[in-house]
């Protein structure tokens, strides 16, 4: 019997010229190597210890998935769309159908695929650079396959004006395997400030396979806020890889509410001299759901900050994993790394995974990191009751006060409103 | 407005209230006194529905209805407030947030209309006078980083705002300076209305040297061994409760 793994790379080595259509070689020319490492990588079962707590190598034997080479159907109502004025990066399955749009100060958004083929030395200077091939087979597949996806270009010394949203549809046609990238580049003494959001049309179980590569220049800016909510029968693979180099400022917030089976691999590394990066989470896994964050953040040049906070609601059955691993290398002195990570935990029957995981190689540096499960605290319903506050809506107000300090973080405006109630909705179902 | 009859409540296998008889009346203030462990935070706890405690024998009446049949909330919409000993953090809700959804709960379940925001605000100023308690206190999230003091003068704002009919204070001058009890107890007699009643229950008479009780009850074993004027809380701080607990034995 086949293996997935030979499953997966005959697929790949039978549909090689449909992949490459329109692409430069460029892109071309990565999927080999990639393709190398994942034979020798293999998927990932628990037996990897970073991906200890989620099997995905099970997760890809649930189903047959199967991959669709070209865009399928249009599915993106407006109703989907979050209610923020931004530009707006429309993508279908992988495939981005609102094409390329450039700007009268040099800010380019739209189809990867366009990108690279209309400036090609500008996304072959950051395309697959960061992106960590040879240690992750997840990642190896996305650069094997992957057609299209998001580009966004800031150029040297601009802001964006509004927000850029990529506006990802899943059209949950029965087992379809979706690839997508995105690659941002964001210039020296630029900034940006980006949504990522997702949604899905219909009720089938498919699996999307997602990768991001954030280029910071010098003294740059972004905020990212990525929003997770699909249908509860979807796998989302989700690797995201950054770049930091000196002074520059990265702050990632990821709102994980809706979705069967979520694995985000968060990766940044810091490269210059007083470079800050924030990375928050918010997950709240329902009814069998899984939600798994794993951050890796290195520490590799002395002088640079790190914060990170992601708090967790798990409930019927639901299982939210977090795996924080900071790395500190033997010059980074003067690090400053901060974790902390905190779960409620609704009822027995849902499991809550805690990981913190420092190496430190450096003997000047600040770091902390803390990690608590517990439940809600069963003194402020009872402050709460006695004030007249039902025993529902006093639960319900100390979730919310539980997850506000991330929901603060969040400066685009407009966002917070948008979080409380996309995560009250959750609060209210669970 | 409330009359206690004969009650008994239990934690664990543990007794600690052994017959609790005692009425009080609208416009009346009772202190209730008495040595550590003698069940007075517990007499509060089971008025204000704790399910910590299991009420094993007697019945409390209060506006004539059945107190015990009562969830916590019910008291509280019925004008029942219980000030904490040990008031509450919740860490991410702010005080405005929490005082709207209780002042909106209760107006809802009396049949009142919510407040405007306007008139919330308006009202949460004027409230917040009486207790001397700064206004940015309130966008802070409720009782995170407070002080001992302002954790209590916090319970205070918080009857005032919900103009309770029938008001416990546990230990409401415990961990008080000079000043903070004055303000606290000034408050308190501020609030103080014909139509309700406030049980101040407390280890120290000089908090009565500003709430001045009609009542006051001495707490022994789980029971009232002693019930006088406000002179028996003068006697008890020249001569301690030995004396009264050598008269009871």
């Amino acid at each position: 019997m086949k293996t997935i793994e030979n499953k997966l790379t005959d697929l790949y080595l039978y549909n090689t010229d449909l992949i490459n259509e329109g692409l430069p070689s460029f892109i071309k020319n990565n999927r080999r190597e990639a393709l190398e490492a994942f034979n020798i990588l293999g998927l990932p079962d628990t037996g990897n210890e970073k991906y200890k707590y989620s099997n995905i190598k099970s997760r890809y034997g649930l189903h047959n998935y199967e991959k669709y080479f070209s865009v399928t159907d249009s599915c993106c109502e407006d109703v989907c769309k979050l209610p923020v004025e931004s530009y707006e990066i429309n993508i279908i399955n992988g495939f981005c159908i609102s094409g390329l749009t450039v700007l009268s100060d040099g800010v380019v958004y739209g189809s990867l695929k366009e990108a690279s083929n209309q400036y090609p030395e500008l996304v072959e200077s950051g395309y697959n650079k960061i992106a960590d091939n040879k240690n992750d087979s997840v990642s190896a597949l996305n650069t094997m396959f992957v057609q299209d996806g998001a580009f966004i270009y800031i150029p040297k010394g601009v802001s964006a004006q509004l927000p850029i949203s990529i506006v990802n549809c899943y059209n949950a046609i029965e087992n379809i395997y979706i690839f997508a990238r995105n690659l941002i580049i964001i210039e020296e003494n630029s900034s940006l400030k980006l949504i990522i959001d997702s949604h899905t049309i219909g009720e089938s179980a498919y699996m999307i396979n997602n990768l991001t590569e954030v280029i910071l220049g010098k003294n740059a800016f972004a905020e990212i806020v990525e929003f997770q909510k699909e249908n509860d029968k979807s796998t989302h693979l989700n690797n995201f890889y950054a770049s930091q180099p000196e002074n520059s400022n990265l702050k990632v917030v990821v709102i994980s509410t809706d979705g069967g089976f979520i694995r985000n691999n968060w990766n940044v590394n810091l490269e210059g001299g007083n470079a800050e990066t924030h990375n928050y989470g918010l997950y709240i896994a329902g009814c069998g759901q899984s939600i798994d964050n794993y951050t890796n953040t290195e520490h590799r040049v002395a002088d640079c900050t790190s914060f990170e906070k992601y708090k967790g609601i798990v409930a019927c059955s639901g299982k939210g994993i977090f795996n924080g691993r900071i790395l500190v290398e033997k010059d980074a002195q003067r690090t400053r790394a901060f974790q902390e990570n905190h779960n409620l935990v609704l009822d027995d029957n849902s499991i809550v995974d805690s990981k913190p995981q420092l190496e430190i190689y450096a003997d000047d540096v600040k770091c902390s990191h803390g990690a608590t499960v517990g439940q809600l605290d069963e003194n402020a319903v009872f402050y709460m009751r006695q004030r007249g506050i039902s025993e529902e809506e006093a639960k319900k107000l100390q979730m919310y006060g539980f997850m506000n300090d991330i929901v603060g973080e969040v400066k685009i405006a407009g966002l917070p409103e948008i979080i409380n109630r996309i995560a009250g909705e959750k609060i209210e179902s669970l | 407005m409330l009359k206690i009859n004969n009650l008994h409540a239990v934690v664990g296998d543990r007794e600690i209230l052994r017959g609790i008889n005692l009425e009080v009346n609208a416009g009346e203030v009772h202190a209730i006194m008495g040595p550590n462990g003698s069940g007075k935070s517990t007499l509060a706890s089971v008025l204000a529905g704790s399910d910590r405690y299991e009420v094993t024998e007697g019945t409390v009446t209060y506006n004539g209805k059945n107190l015990l049949d009562m969830s916590i909330e019910e008291r509280a919409c019925e004008g029942l407030f219980l000030g904490f000993q040990y008031p509450v953090e919740i860490p991410g809700v702010s005080m405005a947030n929490f005082l709207r959804h209780a002042v909106d709960e209760q107006r809802k379940c009396r049949g009142e209309e919510p407040l405007s925001a306007a008139e919330f605000l308006k009202m949460m100023r004027e409230k917040a006078k009486i207790v001397e308690i700064e206004n940015k206190l309130t966008n802070r999230a409720v009782n995170e980083g407070f002080s001992g003091g302002e954790k209590k003068r916090n319970e205070i704002f918080q009857m005032a705002m919900l103009e309770p009919k029938l008001a416990i204070l546990d230990e409401t001058d415990s961990g008080l300076d000079i000043d903070a009890l004055r303000i606290v107890a000034t408050g308190v007699t501020k609030l103080k209305r014909p139509d309700n009643a406030t049980i101040v229950i407390t280890h120290y008479q000089r908090l009565l040297d500003y709430i001045v009780p009609d009542f006051v009850h001495v707490l022994y074993d789980g029971r009232i061994i002693k019930t006088a004027g406000k002179e028996l809380a003068m006697e008890l701080e020249e001569k301690g409760y030995d004396w009264l607990i050598k008269e009871y034995r």
